[in-house]
This record gives structure tokens, C-alpha cells and sequence, in this order.
């Protein structure tokens, strides 16, 4: 017989993994409002925010009420305790998302200035390193958790590319500027979107070993 | 069960105490009636004796010898004359009194008397002597509850000592009787040590588990069937608990959502596959909607049915179907650009025939271009009938009808035959045509390996540089015949190999008037491959020529 804490503790995991499977959907949506000048796409996304955001208030709830009413201890509070860290992080991306969503609506009309290339390889990392950084979380699985903190240095670069052209670009012609700007807050926001899947990974990687990346680094200072 | 056995014996024990003394202190107390009752007859025998030898002095000879016999003698008139227990002085008239007027009227008298006081019986017999004065003699007699007082405290160590021997009986005696109910070895009964009032037991046991073990036998057998089928089945199958907890999946379900976890049942779906547009179609069904989706999984193309389980209206869970229609997806997009092309192929040359036509009718042409327009509309419309037929050919081709009969012939006389009957375009080109190899036979229909031959030497010509060359070359390897045609053209570049076969491909886009091709003649020939179970290969380049190799089963 399961008691009500493993019930509770249960419903905690299939809520985060609804909230994952509900940013995901909302930066895909993103992406494709924005590769394919789809502004349906984009209200779609920010509508998925708001739910997001629902979904962020539950959790914590239920976080709140794990803690308060049954004082979890050890591997649970663990569990407990990065649910609630890692729920900022997805409310985050999601927010991110939307931002994105927003951008793509003001490019929709215009043609872009130059055939998108890196913009939608970022793109397609970072959903892979959200989706890879759910998955260990859903499997408990350091390895995935590693994988997507190391991709996060691919992320980081391809901004660097992306930042680079969009400066050519300005110079060869300043009529690019505007949009040159938006692509690069574009940009940015899927670096941040990578940021934070790193984030969920790591707080997947301590609520397995109850290691987190800051303090090791605290204690090698 | 110890405790019931101990004071059940306990009681019975109480009982049998209790039963016995009181029965034991009645006899006991009946005799002891009987001992006073002599004793006294003795006494009044030994008095009134001593009375006629030696006169009442007797009596005061005799008072303090005996305490435990109360000796009176009562005049004529009541008065009691002696009394070795009173004051005679003190005593009223005895005549009332029961034994003394039994005495004093029949010569012998007795009664009993209980004195409450003294919680005794008094025994009096009373005897009239010669002389008329009446002499009575009383006897005490303890009752049955006093005697019964005296002994309480021996009684109560008999019972103790019951007491203390039932407790270690009972205790063995439970022993013995749980011990082997105990250690009945339920697997196998019959085994075990028991004593005989157990044996019903051990038969209804036994009885039992072969009961089991059937139920048993036969829960597996079904549960064997339900793994077998479901294991069997092409689509995917979840059952799901109403909560959404996974109870049963199959292997394809594992296959189509991608996951790789052995221990599937009993963890929730969403840790399978949280796709969002899934998990909204799963838990709408959940609520008792019935939804069918389609979605993307890594290359495939998932077809999910999501049913609710009711049982009465409440939804007890969902059975969730996968299929894979990925083939079905693309057979239909294929037969979507297939009408499409075909509404677009047929649809050119019939608008040419009609501008033609028009312009003709309304005498806008000049005289002598006349006869080219009539030439075009000729044109067009030949181009309209191969292409009707080439269709035609594959739509059969499609259907497989059966009036296609296979027959043995040879694959060497076929080609010399059609490429006699291309001579006229090759020359226009200038292309030499050989033909290599000897005697190829197979079984094959021949009107559609005419068309085979035909089709595959005609693009090689069409598709050819002037003074070009084809060469066809028949030859044998393990038990199949090689047909190949091989030219000197354009080629065809990398990436369209994939496509080539399909209807309406075209390497050149421009749908080239040209060449006057239809876009069929290289589907055809696959089909008419596979209707020969032949296989097909190409080698080809931009500008390198073009070789296709088409192997049969040898007749």
C-alpha cells in the first residue's frame, strides 16, 4: 500500500514532467513562428506561457505542501527541493519562448535580411537540450543530465557565430540594423533558453548524487 | 485457543471439586446422623439402666462426666428435675416440648431441633421411665456448612494444586494440539505428522491446492494468450489505469514511442512519452473522450487512439493504440501528386490542341502555316494517347489483374526485335545500337517486357548525345539473367536517383517538350521489374551515361 506521501511525491513527478512536456511544446511552437513566419504559431506560444505559468504556481503549491506537512528527508527532500528550482528555470524558458513568439510576430511581415542558417540550428539544440535535460530528469539519468551541460558550450558558440554575421551584416548595409537586432535578441533568448536547460540539468544531477555544481566549485575555492 | 482450552478445563475442574465435596459431605454428614442417633439410643439405654440400679443419685454421679451429652429428667408435671448443662432452677415447664410429650404419651420420644444461634442441629431423644418422670438426652450435631467451614481451607489446597497441574496440562495439551496444525507442510500435506481428527483437514487442503493450482494454471494460460496476442499485434497497445499509471504494454508500443526501459509497467505515461499533443489526446480520453491523432515520432509517423474504459459511467482507465502509418502517409502522398500530375499532363496538351484548333476555326492563321499548326494538333494529340496509355499500363500494372499470363521466352530475341524497331530514331541521332550475349530465357509476359525493353532502350537513345552510343547486353549470374542497357548520355546526377521511379519524376523539371516524354516510362519499367520479381540497379552521373541493370529469375 503506497502511503500519501508517495502518492504526493508521485504527483510531483508527473507535474514536472507535464510542465517540460508543456515548455517544450511552447518553444517549438516558438521556433517554427519564427522560421516559418507563422504568426498562429507565436499566439500559440504565448498563450502556452500563461499555462506555463499556471503550472509553476501548482507546483510550487504542492512543493510547499510536500514540505510543510510531511518534512521529507534525504533523497525526497532533495527531489522536493530541486522541483522547486527547477520550475523557475522551465517557467523561464517559457517566458522565453513567448519573448521569442513576440519578436516572430514583428518579423513575420518582412522578409528576413539574410536565409536564416544558424538561428534555427540554435534553435534545434537548445529544444534538444530542453528535452534531453527533461528526459534525465523523467529517467534519472546522470549521463543525459552531463550530456546537456556539455552541449550548452555549442549553444554559447553558435551565438558567437550568429553575433558576428549580424555585425557583418550591419556593415555592409545599415538598413539591416533593425532586424539585425531582433534576430540577435532572438539569438540571446535561445542562449538563455540554453542557460537555463543547463540549470534543470543540474539540479536533475543533485537531486540524484545531492551534489550541486556551485557548492563543488564553492569548496574548490 | 489456550486460553479457552485452559479455562474450559478450569471450570470442568471447579465443577468436579465442588460436586464431589458436596456430594461427599452429604453421605458424610448422613452417617454422622446416624452415629448420634446410636450413641444416643446407647446413652439413654446406659442412664434409665443406671436409674433402676441406683436411683436418680445416678444422675448427679454422672453430671460432669459427660460435656458432650446434655442429660435431663423432667417430672410428671413439665418440671425438669436435672440438667447437667442449666440451672434446673432457671428452666421453665418442659411438658410442651415435642419429644417429652411424645414420651410421656407414647413411652419414646425424638425430635431435631436446629438452633440458629448456635448454627447447630440438636438431636433429642427422650424415653418415659417406670416411674413416669421422663429422661431426655440431646446430642449436638454440626450442620453441613459448618463441617463444610471447617474444611474450607484443605479444599481450597486441593483446588489450588488442580489449579497448578491444569495449567501445565492445558498448556502441554494445547501444545499438542496446535503444534502439528502448525507445522502441516501446506505443499505437501499429505506429509506431514498429524493425528487423526486432522486428517479432514489436510483433505480439504489438499483439495485446495489442486484447486489453486488449477486457477492458477489456467490464470497464466490466459495471461500467456493476452501476452501472445498483444505481442502479436502490428500496433502498439497501453493499457492505462485510471490515474494514468501504465498496466500493460507491448513490445511495438515500446518500438513506436522510441523508449528503451524494461520495467514499463507501473510507472506513469508521461514518463514514456510526454509529447504534449499525446498527453492532451491520453488524458482526454482519460475523461472519457475518444481521440485519434497523428504525430511525429523521430522518423515515423504515429497514429494514436486513445479510448476511454467505462465501467458504468465512471472511466476505470484507456486503451491507448499505436499504429504506424508512416507507409500509409506516404503511399497517399504519392497518390495526391499522382492525380495532381496526371490532371497537369493531361490537361497541356489538350489546352494546346484547343488553342490550335481555335485559332484555326477562327481563320487567324496564315495559309501556309496551316499544315504545321494541323501537324501540332497531331502532335499533341499522340502525345495525349501514349501518355492515356502509360497510365493505363500502370494502373494495371496497379491492380495486378490476372489476364497477364506468363510465358517462357527469350530475353535476347525480344531485345533484337524492339531495337530493329527503334532503328529509325537511332539513325536520326546517330547512335549505334548494339546488342551483346546469347539466349536468355525467362518466364515473362510478353507484351510488358516488350514495354520493359522498349522503354529502357528509348530513354537510352532519347536521353543520348548525338553520335552516341547503347549498348544492351544479356548475360547470366547465379541463377538469374542480367538484362543491361547501358549508354552514353546525360546521366543522371545523385540526388534524383532516389526519385526516379516514381510517376511523373522528371530529372529535367522544365517537362521538356522536347524530348516528349511522359514521366512514366521508368515507373513502368519498375513495376513491370517487380511484377517479374526482378530487381532493379542504376549507375549513373551527371554526364557519365547511364547503365540500368535489371536482374529475372532465370527460367
Amino acid at each position: 500500500m503506497r502511503s500519501r506521501f508517495d502518492i504526493q511525491l508521485e504527483q510531483l513527478n508527473t507535474e514536472l514532467i507535464r510542465m517540460g512536456a508543456l515548455v517544450e511544446a511552447s518553444i517549438s511552437s516558438a521556433v517554427k513562428a519564427l522560421i516559418q513566419q507563422d504568426k498562429d504559431k507565436a499566439k500559440e506560444a504565448i498563450l502556452a506561457d500563461q499555462e506555463v505559468d499556471q503550472k509553476e504556481k501548482e507546483i510550487e503549491n504542492l512543493c510547499l505542501k510536500l514540505l510543510l506537512q510531511q518534512q521529507p528527508v534525504a533523497r525526497d527532500l532533495r527531489l522536493i527541493s530541486s522541483a522547486l528550482k527547477m520550475i523557475t528555470d522551465m517557467e523561464r524558458i517559457g517566458d522565453q519562448a513567448a519573448d521569442i513568439s513576440e519578436i516572430a510576430i514583428y518579423l513575420s511581415d518582412e522578409p528576413f535580411i539574410k536565409k536564416l542558417e544558424t538561428i534555427p540550428q540554435m534553435a534545434e539544440e537548445t529544444i534538444k537540450m530542453v528535452s534531453l535535460s527533461i528526459d534525465a530528469f523523467v529517467k534519472r539519468d546522470l549521463d543525459l543530465a552531463d550530456r546537456v551541460i556539455e552541449m550548452d558550450d555549442i549553444v554559447d558558440d553558435l551565438f558567437m557565430t550568429v553575433k558576428k554575421d549580424l555585425i557583418e551584416l550591419i556593415h555592409e548595409n545599415k538598413d539591416t540594423g533593425e532586424q539585425a537586432l531582433d534576430l540577435l535578441m532572438v539569438a540571446k533568448y535561445f542562449e538563455r533558453i540554453g542557460d537555463h536547460a543547463t540549470n534543470i540539468a543540474e539540479w536533475v544531477r543533485f537531486s540524484i548524487t545531492g551534489e550541486h555544481k556551485n557548492e563543488k566549485d564553492n569548496l574548490l575555492r | 485457543m489456550r486460553s479457552r482450552i485452559f479455562v474450559s478445563m478450569l471450570i470442568l475442574v471447579l465443577l468436579t471439586i465442588m460436586l464431589s465435596t458436596l456430594f461427599l459431605f452429604a453421605v458424610y454428614y448422613q452417617q454422622l446422623s446416624k452415629d448420634v442417633e446410636r450413641e444416643m439410643n446407647n446413652g439413654v439405654a446406659y442412664v434409665s439402666a443406671g436409674i433402676k440400679a441406683v436411683g436418680y443419685d445416678y444422675l448427679s454421679e454422672i453430671d460432669g462426666l459427660d460435656r458432650n451429652s446434655r442429660i435431663t429428667l423432667v417430672d410428671l408435671d413439665g418440671t425438669v428435675l436435672f440438667d447437667n448443662f442449666a440451672d434446673v432452677s432457671n428452666m421453665d415447664n418442659h411438658r410442651d416440648r415435642e419429644e417429652i410429650a411424645e414420651a410421656m404419651s407414647e413411652g419414646r420420644g425424638q425430635s431435631v431441633r436446629f438452633s440458629k444461634t448456635l448454627d447447630s442441629h440438636y438431636y433429642y431423644l427422650a424415653v418415659r421411665l417406670d416411674d413416669g418422670k421422663v429422661l431426655r438426652i440431646s446430642a449436638r450435631a454440626d450442620s453441613i456448612f459448618t463441617v463444610f467451614m471447617d474444611n474450607i481451607v484443605l479444599i481450597i489446597a486441593i483446588a489450588l494444586v488442580a489449579f497448578l497441574i491444569l495449567l501445565i496440562l492445558a498448556r502441554q495439551l494445547t501444545k499438542r494440539i496446535v503444534e502439528p496444525i502448525n507445522k502441516i507442510d501446506l505443499e505437501n500435506p499429505d506429509e506431514s505428522e498429524i493425528y487423526d481428527e486432522l486428517s479432514p483437514l489436510i483433505t480439504r487442503i489438499r483439495k485446495q491446492r489442486s484447486h489453486i493450482e488449477q486457477q492458477m494454471v489456467e490464470l497464466k494460460k490466459k495471461q500467456d494468450e493476452f501476452i501472445a496476442i498483444t505481442e502479436g499485434m502490428d500496433e502498439g497497445l497501453i493499457v492505462l489505469d485510471k490515474m494514468g499509471y501504465i498496466l500493460s504494454i507491448n513490445n511495438r508500443a515500446l518500438e513506436l514511442v522510441g523508449s528503451s526501459r524494461s520495467d514499463q509497467t507501473g510507472i506513469h505515461f508521461l514518463e514514456l512519452i510526454r509529447e504534449f499533443q499525446v498527453q492532451k489526446t491520453i488524458e482526454s480520453a482519460l475523461d472519457g473522450k475518444f481521440l485519434e491523432k497523428s504525430f511525429k515520432i523521430e522518423n515515423k509517423i504515429v497514429e494514436l487512439r486513445a479510448n476511454p474504459v467505462f465501467e458504468g459511467k465512471e472511466v476505470k482507465g484507456a486503451i491507448v493504440l499505436l499504429v504506424d502509418v508512416t507507409e500509409k502517409y506516404r503511399a497517399e502522398t504519392i497518390r495526391k501528386e499522382f492525380s495532381a500530375n496526371v490532371s497537369h499532363e493531361l490537361k497541356t496538351p489538350l489546352t494546346s490542341i484547343y488553342g490550335y484548333a481555335e485559332l484555326l476555326k477562327n481563320g487567324l492563321v496564315k495559309e501556309e502555316d496551316v499544315q504545321s499548326f494541323y501537324q501540332r494538333i497531331i502532335d499533341e494529340a499522340s502525345r495525349l494517347i501514349t501518355l492515356i496509355d502509360d497510365i493505363i499500363k500502370l494502373s494495371q500494372l496497379d491492380e495486378r489483374t490476372t489476364d497477364l499470363v506468363k510465358e517462357k521466352l527469350n530475353l535476347y530475341d525480344r531485345a533484337k526485335n524492339i531495337i530493329g524497331t527503334l532503328e529509325l530514331m537511332s539513325q536520326e541521332k546517330m547512335i549505334t545500337v548494339t546488342l551483346e550475349g546469347g539466349d536468355a530465357w525467362i518466364y515473362g509476359v510478353p507484351r510488358l517486357i516488350d514495354d520493359l525493353i522498349y522503354n529502357l532502350c528509348h530513354n537510352a537513345i532519347k536521353y543520348n548525345r548525338p553520335k552516341g552510343s547503347v549498348n544492351v547486353k544479356l548475360s547470366k549470374k547465379a541463377g538469374r539473367v542480367l538484362l543491361s542497357v547501358k549508354d552514353t548520355g546525360i546521366g543522371i546526377p545523385k540526388e534524383h536517383h532516389d526519385r526516379i521511379f516514381e510517376r511523373f519524376y522528371r530529372v529535367d523539371k522544365s517537362h521538356s517538350k522536347e524530348t516528349g516524354g511522359t514521366g512514366l516510362g521508368l515507373s513502368i519499367v519498375k513495376h513491370i521489374t517487380n511484377y517479374h520479381e526482378g530487381i532493379i540497379s542504376l549507375d549513373s552521373d551527371r554526364d557519365k551515361g547511364t547503365e540500368i541493370t535489371i536482374s529475372f529469375p532465370e527460367a
